[in-house]
């Protein structure tokens, strides 16, 4: 999954040695399915090739449910930091794994609620980096910052990051759909590096995929055997290593459309979980 | 030709309207369970041309629009009241409308309507500095390249054509600009040097803006991916209108959008836009050239 390097940026966290120029590609593979690309035609963007929307349909047709899946997902995404940047008064958000731009960033819904809220996003793929900084612009009040970094190097990010929040105030890790691609015993660590990094009263949201239904698995199973970088569902109880020593917010890990639904919500089944904490 | 006394559509000119007529229309003959064909039998037209209609890509006669609202079985008095006041929207001239027939050709008519209908525009330029971004004397410098012979007063009104564009980045509702720059657009002395230089430091200028991004792909990064030339793809906010790639040739245009043909242009875009310097170093590359020009 690491990017090709293709631009020596002074933004480069990868805490290695500045990459060879890369003049053969661009780092974008247009023969394989992609990740962000897919969620983008699922989400009914137009950010998507032709091999995303065969990938996409394909999947569709073993597991109808995706579609709500990801416009769900992101409806957790939308009403977490809602909640981060209200209630509970957050201003510095650390996106990792942004992926492409959609209706609603996670700095837009910030900024609605704070127009002074700061985000960082993280990625290392080049497609979702150069959107991110073309389209991706905030208030002017609260700049957005763009970290070309892998998720792999945990304290790159924190380092990288350290010039451009305040370690000292509250700051927001959210990992959205981004741990399904690391078998647990990478993921706990790294998730858990990252946590350890931020400052007492910093907040962490996660949502990922569950095993809880057979067509999902399924489908999953014949988009991972396509050569597309693969994603893994996980058991509910798995999810839990995730939050240790946190303090979960109400009400706890559940699956997305169960996590704070606004009042008008419509009632979906949905097989992915999430969860809110705050650390002590 | 317009007269003075046609009402003048604003800024946005009658793209917009179109659009979402279109899209009205679109989403009755479905709910209708009607084809295009049947659709455009009705008003003695083709399926291409009800296609053109429902992507807000043609104006609309007002009966045809009349005709397709009792196909559709759409009778409530308010909605085809709306619907017919979009209409005559749709149909009223651009503010380029008054520049004149002479300079302007229908093809580049309906670039700009797109353009202020646009909600992100993206652009591949090789040549020239983006029309949005130009300044005046960088214009009138392009102009005369095309226009040797032009007398003064013509070469007045290209002009002023092309810089009322640059309103649409002022506006209410500006659309996103994403532009790609060879680098040789940005060395080609166009004007010569004072001219250039003026124009460079007109783009340290407007990088600034949040609804602008520009990236410059330098020499160095070898064999990029439009080697077929400068296009520009047009992106607007509504979900169901497909992307319209644009590219201009000596006396006409090509309008893509199929959606196999936007597919490998949006490709290439993305292609060049990971290739290119990023914004931040497009900025301090930029301020460089400047030095050396």
């Amino acid at each position: 999954m690491t990017s090709k390097g293709i631009l020596v940026t002074e933004e480069h966290a990868s805490g290695q040695d500045a990459p060879e120029k890369d003049t053969t590609g661009t780092g974008i593979d247009t023969t394989v399915p992609h990740s962000a690309r897919i969620w983008n035609y699922w989400l009914g963007g137009k950010d998507n090739y032709a091999v995303d929307r065969e990938a996409g349909d394909q999947y569709r047709a073993i597991f109808p449910g995706i579609t709500v899946v990801a416009r769900s997902s992101r409806g957790f995404l939308t009403r977490a930091v809602r909640y981060l940047a209200g209630e509970a008064g957050v201003r510095q958000f650390l996106d990792i794994g942004t992926g492409l731009p959609t209706a609603d960033n996670t700095h837009q819904v910030a900024q609605r609620v704070a127009p002074e809220s700061k985000i960082v996003y993280v990625d290392n793929d080049p497609l979702v980096l150069a959107y991110a900084r073309a389209l991706l612009a905030g208030q002017p009040e609260g700049p957005i910052e763009y970290l070309d970094a892998d998720i792999r190097n945990p304290e790159a990010i924190l380092d990288a990051a350290a010039g451009l929040l305040d370690f000292k105030q509250p700051i927001a890790l959210m990992l959205m759909g981004i741990m399904g691609h690391f078998p647990d015993e990478e993921a706990y660590p790294i998730v858990h590096r990252l946590q350890a990094g931020l400052p007492s009263g910093s907040y962490f949201a996660l949502y990922d995929g569950a095993d809880t239904n057979e067509a999902f698995a399924v489908a999953q199973q014949g988009y991972n055997d396509s050569g597309a970088v693969p994603y893994y569902l996980r058991s509910p109880a798995r999810f839990e290593p995730f939050f240790e020593g946190l303090e979960m917010v109400e009400p706890g890990l559940v699956p997305v459309p169960l996590w704070r639904p606004d009042p008008d919500a419509e009632q979906v089944e949905v097989y992915s979980y999430c969860g809110v904490a705050r650390k002590p | 030709m317009s007269t003075d006394d046609e009402p003048a559509a604003d800024i946005s000119g009658p793209t917009v309207p179109r659009m979402i007529l279109g899209n009205q229309l679109h989403r009755f003959r479905e709910a209708a369970g009607i084809s295009p064909d049947r659709a455009g039998y009705e008003i003695r037209a083709s399926r291409s041309k009800i296609s053109r209609m429902e992507n807000g890509r043609v104006g609309f006669k007002e009966r045809d629009v009349a005709d397709l609202l009792d196909l559709y079985g759409v009778t409530d008095d308010e909605t085809r009241a709306v619907l017919m006041t979009l209409a005559r929207q749709a149909n009223a001239p651009g503010w380029w409308s008054k520049y004149g027939g002479d300079i302007m050709s229908d093809w580049f008519e309906e670039y700009l309507g797109l353009e202020a209908a646009a909600s992100i525009i993206r652009a591949f330029e090789l040549q020239f500095v983006h029309g949005l971004f130009q300044t005046e004397a960088y214009a009138r410098a392009v102009t005369l390249l095309g226009n040797t012979a032009a007398p003064v007063e013509e070469v007045d009104r290209r002009v002023s054509l092309r810089l009322k564009r640059q309103d649409l980045l002022a506006g209410p509702r500006s659309p996103q600009v994403w532009a790609v720059l060879d680098e040789g657009a940005l060395r080609r002395p166009v004007g010569g040097r004072q001219v250039m230089r003026g124009q460079l430091n007109r783009l340290i200028e407007v990088v600034d803006q949040r609804q602008v991004t520009i990236q410059v792909v330098p020499f160095d990064r070898g064999g990029h991916a439009a080697a077929g030339g400068s296009f520009t793809v047009l992106r607007f906010e509504d979900d169901d209108v497909p992307d319209v790639v644009y590219i201009e040739q000596l006396t006409s245009a090509l309008y893509l959008d199929k959606r196999e043909d936007v597919d490998h242009y949006l490709e290439v875009m993305n292609h060049l836009s990971t290739e290119a310097l990023t914004p931040a170093q497009t900025k301090q590359f930029l301020a460089a050239i400047v030095k050396e020009t």
